[in-house]
């Protein structure tokens, strides 16, 4: 991630959250906090906590980022890159702060009643996990009428205009399909899209696991019996090697869309 | 393969609740920055290092990130680290635990090293990799801090023992892991004992003195990638002299160990600079030596021979060295006559001593060198007389340990960096302190173990280090100390080599201990001849293999 865009992701994470960029300079961003986010980036529950006792006026921070190191060590400024704990606490509260929408396609239906298909959409991240690991980044959706499945979800209503209220003239349907069974009819294709995937990781993780086991037999075999020790390094090797898929949904929501999605 | 997949469902839950209730929902420009985010920060390879793009302001050596890399993807993240001295293992050890943490493989993470560098160590995993390490202090730590430096013997103790003991580690690293080479020790039970997926040993120093060593370090890690003691016993120890199998050992051994060596690592590295002082004693220091050689001598293969020679080292130290063992020995109780009027003898003496030539010598070389200096003492008397000795001369010091605590260290080190011209140290401060900031060593007495001598050099001559280092060698002329000096020091260039060949020749020399095998030829022999011939068997024997390896150099 270049410096740019990490500086664009900060002018977006604050002005969604309402708060004000006082100063755009070549190498920084100057943002007043609202109260909320200084509560939540800032870490000073005293303060937050003593004022809410004595009843004084609530001053939230302002910060200043810096994207380069400043040649004048006097301005106080925050480095900001890609390893750094504050961009990767804005990343945490972004993902807090943005996992459930509800968004209606804008129709302009010039007076006409108009119908919106309900759409579930789960972006969901799937971790393939040994000694290694490796990811894979799914959008999906389904359409809780029809139980259309399509892809790559969000790049197709990004395509659309959105909006978080229901524009005039239009009226939602309701589900055929439940959310619920939306939501395991997505992750029945998840399943199938990790078991047509190339898993020979698997075979390597399980040909890593039976190596080790061998040698650590080896080096116990005059034992007569299991030891404790034996069981802890065994366990071990087990644990380091596993291979596992785990998935955890990111975010998703609700679309009510006008048309049919096709890619 | 088919694997059952383990599905998060706090999501759903979440979602159906709001589903129902009709909010509350995200703002769209959030729920698609998040999205982004997760887009741009996805890992979609087994390989490669991702650590790199979280520390742009880190200087990483192409020999580090080739360490990193290594060990991750080859070596299961189970290694020994053993680069020379001064390559960057911390570094090296860093970028590990930094990689497996963004990878998600680690969360709980332990890092043992000596009580002196643990400040240093979680400083530098929080400045320089933005990894939360906590020094651990107070009791609670181990359990509700993910990532914890602390001493190994701190941890081995309980109350704390236990409760690491129950811990369950992503990651332990272990720096100094040398010291874990003999597996009858605490310590070495103790890392046995902690549950741990991935592990790192850091070493400049895998191989010391015997091949057993790296048996029950990478034991440690992979049990059995040596087979089990007995065989290993049977197929590499001495009876196999000819070492057939030393190939094959060599192999297994370096699909586990890393070493890099300076010259490996094409980097322009500043000059090690070597003097050589001799120093004539004066009349009554001479007197003074005599007088403990005669004793010795005439002592020769009796059962206190080894103390004696202790007390003739002393001797070429300083007399507070000599005064301090034989005080201890006045105060032993079953102390015989004879011996009593010996050690009378022997104090006379001390008191007539009315200089220290090194001493003098020394404030000569640091007054002229106008700049940092460490000296290094084997003995605490010694240590103790500079220090008052520099201050009588206007030259400010600072004193160093091994039994220092923690932040008493530090605070040294600190001293010594803004305040001192001089720091003094004793052999057990010479491990995990890292002055670079200093390129000047006086060598006050020197170890007999090369090994040891070559972890002093390390403290200044490392990565970061921009001037050429200095090391001056003291020696008292007609004594043992100088005897030591040339078949050591000078028979095998020790000081212009690096550690590297160093174990080679070390490796070679297999079952000889050269600081035991000394001690012995010295203390036990019948005759000074029986001395004579024994040194000069090991000369001979060292320079054989330094012919061996000349040869080899000029053949490639």
């Amino acid at each position: 991630m270049l410096q740019n865009d990490i500086r664009k992701i900060l002018e977006r994470f604050f002005l969604a959250n309402k708060c004000t960029i006082l100063n755009e300079g070549d190498n920084t961003l100057t943002v007043q906090l609202t109260i909320e986010m200084d509560k939540l980036l800032m870490n000073r529950p005293f303060y937050w906590h003593y004022l809410e006792k004595t009843g004084g006026t609530p001053q939230p921070q302002k910060v200043k980022f810096a994207f380069e190191q400043l040649e004048d060590q006097k301005i106080k400024a925050e480095q900001i890159h890609f390893g750094s704990p504050r961009l990767h606490q804005i990343f945490n509260s972004t993902r807090d702060l943005g996992s459930y929408v509800r968004l209606y396609e804008v129709v302009n239906s010039s007076g006409i009643r108009t119908s919106l298909h309900p759409w579930l959409n789960i972006n969901a991240k799937i971790e393939y996990k040994t000694n290694l690991s490796k990811q894979q980044l799914l959008s999906i959706g389904i359409n809780l009428i029809s139980g259309k499945i399509v892809f790559d979800f969000i790049d197709l209503v990004n395509r659309r205009n959105l909006t978080s209220k229901i524009p005039d003239y239009c009226f939602t349907l309701s589900p055929l399909i439940t959310p619920k069974s939306g939501i395991n009819r997505i992750r029945t294709v998840i399943e199938h899209v990790i078991n047509t995937n190339d898993n020979n990781w698997i075979n390597d993780a399980n040909n890593r696991i039976d190596h080790d086991l061998n040698l650590l037999n080896a080096f116990y075999e005059d034992e007569t019996e299991i030891t404790e020790e034996y069981t802890r390094e065994k366990e071990a090797i087990q644990e380091l090697f596993n291979p596992q898929i785990n998935v955890e949904p990111v975010n998703g929501g609700i679309f009510y869309l006008k048309s049919d999605l096709s890619a | 393969m088919k694997l059952p997949i383990n599905y998060n469902t706090e999501w759903e839950e979440g979602f159906l609740k709001r589903f129902d209730e009709d909010g509350p929902w995200s703002s769209h420009e959030l729920f698609q920055l998040s999205y982004e985010i997760e887009k741009n920060t996805l890992i979609t390879e087994f390989e490669g290092l991702q650590s790199i793009k979280y520390l742009p302001h880190l200087t990483i050596y192409n020999h580090q990130l080739e360490v990193a890399r290594n060990v991750i993807e080859d070596m299961n993240g189970k290694a020994i680290l053993a680069d020379e001295v001064g390559l960057g293992k911390t570094i090296e050890a860093g970028l590990i635990l930094k990689e497996l943490m963004i990878r998600g493989l680690v969360k709980k993470a332990l890092i043992l090293v000596p009580a002196s560098l643990v400040s240093q160590w979680a400083f530098e995993l929080n400045q320089k990799f933005y990894i939360p390490a906590i020094p651990q202090k107070k009791e609670y730590v181990w359990e509700t801090c993910d990532v914890v430096v602390s001493s190994i013997d701190t941890a081995k103790r309980n109350p704390h023992k236990d409760i690491v003991l129950n811990q369950n580690y992503d990651l332990v690293i272990i720096d100094e892991a040398h010291k874990l080479k003999n597996a009858k020790t605490k310590n070495y039970e103790f890392v046995k004992l902690l549950k741990k997926k991935f592990c790192l040993l850091l070493t400049a120093t895998p191989v010391q003195n015997r091949i057993e060593e790296i048996f029950n370090l990478v034991s440690l890690l992979k049990p059995g990638h040596l087979g089990n003691e007995k065989r290993f016993g049977e197929k590499y120890e001495a009876k196999n002299r000819k070492f057939t199998n030393g190939e094959h050992l060599k192999k297994l051994v370096n699909s586990i160990m890393i070493r890099n060596r300076r010259a490996d690592t094409g980097m322009e590295w500043p000059k090690r600079v070597v003097h050589n002082i001799k120093i004539d004693f004066s009349k009554t220091e001479c007197e003074l030596y005599e007088a403990i050689r005669n004793v010795r001598t005439s002592e020769m293969g009796m059962s206190n021979a080894f103390t004696l020679l202790t007390l003739e080292r002393e001797a070429c130290s300083s007399r507070e060295a000599v005064y301090m063992t034989l005080k201890k020995w006045l105060q032993e109780e079953d102390i015989s006559i004879y011996r009593k009027s010996q050690i009378d003898f022997l104090m006379e003496k001390i008191h007539r001593v009315e200089k220290n030539s090194k001493a003098e010598k020394a404030v000569e070389i640091i007054k002229s060198i106008n700049d940092k200096v460490i000296i290094f003492t084997e003995y605490r008397a010694t240590q103790v007389y500079l220090q008052w000795y520099l201050k009588q001369n206007g030259i400010t010091s600072v004193p160093f340990r091994g039994g220092f605590k923690r932040g008493k260290k530090d605070w040294m080190k600190e001293l010594f960096k803004e305040r001192a011209q001089v720091l003094i140290a004793t052999e057990a401060g010479g491990e995990g302190i890292n002055l670079q900031f200093c390129s000047n060593m006086i060598n006050y007495d020197l170890p007999w173990n090369p090994m040891r001598l070559e972890q002093r050099i390390g403290r200044i001559h490392r990565l970061g280090q921009e001037n050429d280092v200095h090391i001056y060698n003291f020696s008292t002329k007609d004594t043992i100390e100088e005897q030591i000096l040339n078949l050591l020091y000078e028979k095998i260039h020790l000081f212009e080599r690096v550690v590297g060949e160093l174990d080679d020749i070390l490796e070679k020399i297999k079952k000889i201990n050269i600081e035991e095998y000394i001690t012995d030829a010295l203390s036990y022999s019948s005759s000074k001849k029986e001395v004579e011939l024994k040194m000069h068997h090991l000369t001979e024997l060292i320079s054989e293999i330094n012919e061996d390896e000349e040869e080899l150099d000029a053949a490639k």
